[in-house]
């Protein structure tokens, strides 16, 4: 059980308290509702760019990270297709410089052009190290376009392609700010060992007058809804081939959501699950494979993906594979494995919960899917699941017509 | 109003309270350390062994090390993998250079019965062909994966480089080790590393005593039978080499030098002077070769521990066409620290970082039984924090200009590119 308050600033900002007496640190998380699907698709890779340029000073203090150093914390970010996310933890008795820091830039950054260009140039030595100097790298590139036609989900976080990031203005940066970075669409957790009274006046000295705007309004193109299988091949200079099946899944804030979790899980979390088992262990068509989900807010994706073993061909892993899901989808699971399933559930949490930084962050995400409290629920919720809904929900999502698949064929150098 | 200019007053830290683990003598040469105090259900279990990939020849330490849990006589790797799945279980495993590690992550109710599946699973552990085969495959297919990429490569030959004097700690892997099945030579070292060559437990969780003691029972038996073995005093060349892969985009660099081990006079020092050059997000390598130049995603530089050495490594990934560059600001970096007196302001940065990170990573009963196996694990005590704090406040810039003037000699350096 997380305990928690909440309460909101005048100019929109909520906040959410967490007390835990026996940590000297202090966790200051801020999430901004903003992420990769609020760009336009002539501009992508800029919440993340953003993410960034929030580091390189704001409109009084010329530099982020240093002033935090000083006061024995450190900080970072990430940013996703739904969300950025920044936190600070720092020795408890100079929780005001992280304060002091986090609603400067709030109110706004330095805008400095030395700030843009630098980071630009890191994001692109980033997208290059992460997703074009790898192999198997820029899957991702290709999977979202090929399974989204309209929805912002389309791209990476990273972007569609590294031009676009060479091309972002001081200009976008600005306009990107003003719509995104203000208290009513911010969720800020103080999470440590401090009384809530003492939070509720430093979080109001610090960002109580920080000018108010009005929530942006999210309006994304709806995706419509798959009726037919896609495939695509690519080749690639990688040692050898792989598959990546991905199919749509119900958005972050349905009861389904957490029953496909649990069938991503039975099909390939772990060294006893059904593909891990029969593909690999079994008829040795692969070498390896995973099941999992996307995680996103809205609509979004449950992947199998794997590498082919040496002499086998797509053909003969995708009858086996969709043998392995017809199984999911005819005959209900045994309570042996719900019951695995749901166990391994339980020590997740458990152990999810140990980290301070963990609570605060998970704290602002439920916040904003609409109750904090949601966290000390989402245990409940998987336990209610049953072998019935398993199998209703493996049917809707388990589908050819609600499938895409990205090939990656293996070429010599 | 707030003056938003001037940061709000700072206090440096100045206490932390370094709790020790409960302490056991499994043997004479093994140990087991307890963290009890645990506000929650939650346990971790870690088995040491002297099973380090310089433990044997032709990557037989990972082989072995990645089919320890692949089937008895009677289980298949599948069977005993459900069979921990089915208590909430989870396995983690992991090899470095001198040591492998198995760890089971639980709930307390169940530790008792997944350490006894773990240990049939290890003690009756059946080489079965089928599994065997199915690791190598996988294992080789990895291993062709990893030669694509440039950070991998560099890793690799910079081990081969900077171990040159002892073949056992500088062979790198090839593809062939995992062609040919050697289930004699794999058994051999499963007896030898695993079955007797268990070289400490560590432990996190509000259990029963009762509860420590069939640990101690079960896995006792593997103690290994003596002080392990480890090398020192290696020799290397320093020089530069490249290893060009023409299609990359980016380049991987490795640079550094043998140290000294964790007891060295000089250690904590040497970790102020680390810190500045490359071990937080405002060092200078940071400051100056991302966040001014934005060649790169991220540098860093670190002191890695050894039983009987140490060595010191900056590590980065840079833009092909600016690596020249980036080994010229690297130069420029080392060079400066042993120049210039690092400013005061920077210094009380750097002191204050590194006391809140004491604190952070002495918070919590698995942070501070990590913690404190890192110093136990080379005979030290919670002495050597302690004295880590006093040092840490009271080194001057001329200490630190003196370091580097003995330690940051880049023609000292051994220097690996790949890309």
């Amino acid at each position: 059980m997380i305990e928690f308050n909440r309460f909101k600033l005048g100019n929109g900002l909520t906040v959410l308290h967490h007390f835990d007496a026996a940590t000297p640190m202090v966790v200051v998380n801020t999430l901004y509702d903003v992420g990769a699907r609020d760009e336009s698709e002539e501009k992508t890779g800029f919440a993340h760019l953003f993410e960034h340029l929030m580091f390189g000073g704001s409109v009084n203090i010329p530099d982020f990270d240093a002033p935090l150093q000083h006061a024995g914390g450190e900080s970072n970010a990430f940013t996703s297709n739904d969300i950025t996310n920044y936190y600070d933890i720092l020795p408890l008795q100079n929780l005001e410089t992280a304060l002091w820091l986090e609603s400067d830039r709030m109110i706004s950054l330095a805008f400095t052009p030395k700030s843009l260009e630098v980071q630009r140039n890191v994001v692109i030595e980033e997208f290059k190290q992460r997703y074009l100097n790898q192999p198997y790298g820029d899957v991702w590139l290709e999977l979202r376009p090929l399974a989204y036609k309209e929805h912002s989900y389309k791209w990476a976080t990273i972007g569609k392609k590294i031009e676009h990031i060479e091309e972002a203005t001081m200009d976008d940066v600005k306009a990107f700010f003003r719509k995104h970075y203000h208290p009513a669409n911010a969720i800020l957790c103080i999470a440590g060992n401090i009384p809530l009274e003492e939070t509720k006046r430093l979080v109001e000295k610090w960002y109580g007058d920080i000018p108010a705007s009005l929530k942006p309004q999210r309006i994304l193109p709806k995706e419509p809804a798959q009726n037919e299988f896609r495939e695509l091949t690519i080749e690639r200079k990688v040692p050898n081939d792989a598959f990546y099946y991905s199919f749509k899944m119900p958005e972050r804030r349905s009861f389904e959501y957490y029953v496909t979790d649990i069938i991503s899980d039975a099909l390939g979390r772990e060294k006893s699950s059904r593909l891990y088992s029969i593909l690999k262990k079994e008829l040795k068509l692969v070498t390896s494979v995973n099941a999992y989900i996307t995680g996103s807010l809205d609509e979004g994706l449950l992947i199998i993906d794997g590498k082919l073993s040496d002499g086998v061909s797509f053909g003969q892993l995708d009858g086996a594979l969709w043998k392995v899901l017809e199984g999911l989808k005819t005959e209900l699971m045994s309570e042996e494995e719900t019951s695995k399933l749901l166990n391994k559930i339980r020590t997740v949490k458990e152990f999810q919960e140990q980290g301070l930084l963990n609570r605060a962050m998970n704290l602002c995400l439920y916040e904003l899917l609409g109750d904090a409290n949601g966290v000390n629920e989402e245990n409940t919720l998987y336990q209610s699941i049953t072998a019935e809904q398993i199998k209703t929900v493996s049917n809707q999502i388990l589908r050819k017509e609600n499938c895409s698949l990205l090939r990656v064929k293996s070429i010599k150098e | 109003m707030n003056v938003r200019s001037q940061q709000p007053e700072t206090k440096q830290v100045d206490q932390i309270s370094f709790v020790k683990p409960h302490i056991f003598d499994v043997t004479q040469y093994v140990k087991l350390l307890w963290m009890k105090d645990v506000p929650n259900e939650t346990v971790r279990l870690d088995l040491f062994f002297d099973a380090g990939i310089t433990r044997g020849r032709e990557s037989i330490p990972a082989i072995v090390h990645s089919l320890l849990l692949s089937g008895t006589d009677e289980w298949s790797s599948v069977e005993i993998h459900k069979q921990i799945d089915a208590l909430g279980g989870f396995l983690d495993t992991d090899i470095s250079f001198e040591t492998a590690v198995v760890s089971i992550y639980c709930l307390r109710e169940h530790l008792r019965k997944i350490s006894e599946i773990v240990a049939n699973a290890i003690r009756g552990l059946a080489f079965r062909e089928n599994e065997v085969e199915d690791v190598l495959r996988s294992m080789r297919q990895q291993f062709a994966v990893n030669q694509q990429k440039v950070k991998y490569v560099a890793q690799q030959q910079f081990r081969k480089y900077l171990f040159a004097s002892n073949e056992d700690y500088s062979t790198i892997s090839v593809e062939a080790d995992y062609d040919r099945i050697r289930v004699s030579e794999y058994k051999k070292y499963w007896k030898e590393h695993y079955l007797n060559g268990l070289t400490r437990i560590t432990l996190v969780g509000d259990l029963e005593q009762d509860e420590v003691d069939a640990l101690i029972d079960l896995f006792g038996k593997w103690a290994i039978d003596g002080e392990a073995q480890y090398a020192g005093d290696f020799k290397f060349q320093p020089q530069r080499v490249d290893f060009p892969k023409e299609d990359a985009l980016q380049c991987a660099v490795r640079m550094g030098r043998f140290l000294f081990p964790k007891n060295h006079p000089d250690y904590i020092d040497f970790q102020v002077l680390n810190t500045i050059l490359g071990d937080y997000f405002g060092s200078r390598l940071m400051s100056n070769i991302r966040e001014d130049k934005g060649y790169t995603y991220g540098i860093g530089s670190g002191m890695m521990d050894m039983n009987h050495t140490g060595y010191f490594v900056i590590v980065t990934e840079v833009g092909k066409e600016v690596l020249e560059n980036t080994l010229h600001e690297i130069r420029f970096e080392l060079k400066r620290l042993q120049n210039e007196l690092v400013p005061e302001e920077e210094l009380e940065l750097v002191k204050n970082y590194m006391l809140g990170q004491l604190l952070k990573n002495a918070d919590g009963p698995y942070a501070m039984l990590d913690m404190y196996n890192s110093v136990d694990m080379y005979n030290l005590t919670l002495v050597f924090y302690d004295e880590a704090i006093q040092k840490i406040k009271s080194i001057t810039p001329e200490r630190i200009q003196l370091l580097a003037k003995q330690y940051l000699n880049v023609e000292d350096f051994l220097i690996i590119t790949a890309g």
